[in-house]
């Protein structure tokens, strides 16, 4: 006797498609979005004016633990200017933001340096800070 | 339904992850330019330490200094002469700082530091 071979059928399912391109979508926008510091540990200072910060090619964190990091790589205060230099380049006056997210217990002996390089540099400095409630 | 409730889930985590940075600019003088203002006026003088201020070498309690130091700056004209030179002991916390150059900013003044040129290194 001849057994009929089964046949299987595959098909995409369609109706997922869209849920799995939006999936992928918001994938890279957090992709692109994400701040490459984000994993890095810090309390924000606390102030009654903010302002929302500007695009910026630069973002100086200094952590829980006193250490200094140019764009989320570890970097020593000395070398700041020089690669802070590279990285704003000639860019004009208003595209020349620094965000700088300092530890709000970190001491003077390691945020003014920082502040002193992006003065240098002629950076527009932006003090990353959290809104003080009464 | 749980296809929708995942990607409502997913949406907004990427709203509050995304949202953007608030914070305060400051325009800080430029290294080079610091020291010819320096020499040419005499600027309000503000010394921060771990809890305290000095302005003009007077203590001033952290509260009262946003007054004084509007009083001081009303007098001053020129933008050169707003300028107010700010020195910071070694220990002295990032949060007290910015309280501190928040009230100069608010009072009219630039912020220029003076760093010093050596710091002391204890060795215990």
């Amino acid at each position: 006797m001849k057994i009929p071979r089964k046949k299987y059928e595959a098909s995409v399912p369609s109706m997922a498609m869209g849920d799995i391109a939006f999936l992928l979508l918001i994938f890279f926008v957090i992709l692109a979005r994400a701040q490459d510091d984000s994993h890095l540990q810090w309390q924000p200072a606390k102030t009654e004016l903010l302002d929302q910060a500007k695009f910026s090619k630069a973002g100086v964190v200094v952590d829980v633990d006193n250490k200094t990091y140019l764009n989320g790589q570890e970097i020593g205060v000395g070398q700041l200017a020089v690669e802070l230099d590279a990285i704003l380049g000639d860019a004009p006056v208003g595209e020349r933001t620094v965000l700088l997210k300092v530890h709000k217990d970190a001491t003077a002996v390691y945020f003014e340096p920082i502040i002193e390089a992006v003065s240098e540099v002629g950076g527009d400095l932006i003090h990353i800070l959290e809104k003080h409630h009464e | 339904m749980s296809d929708i409730a995942f990607i409502l889930i997913v949406f907004f985590l990427v709203c509050a992850s995304i949202q953007p940075d608030k914070g305060r600019s400051q325009q800080i003088p430029r290294s080079e330019e610091k020291d010819q203002k320096d020499e040419q006026s005499q600027n309000p003088e503000v010394k921060i330490t771990r809890d305290r201020v000095f302005l003009n070498g007077n203590i001033v309690k952290s509260d009262d200094f946003l007054a004084r130091i509007r009083i001081l700056l009303a007098e001053k004209t020129t933008e050169a002469d707003r300028v107010v030179v700010v020195k910071s002991r070694e220990d002295t916390t990032y949060a007290f700082w910015i309280k501190i150059t928040d009230y100069i900013e608010q009072a009219g003044g630039i912020v220029t530091l003076q760093l010093e040129e050596e710091r002391e290194v204890k060795i215990d």
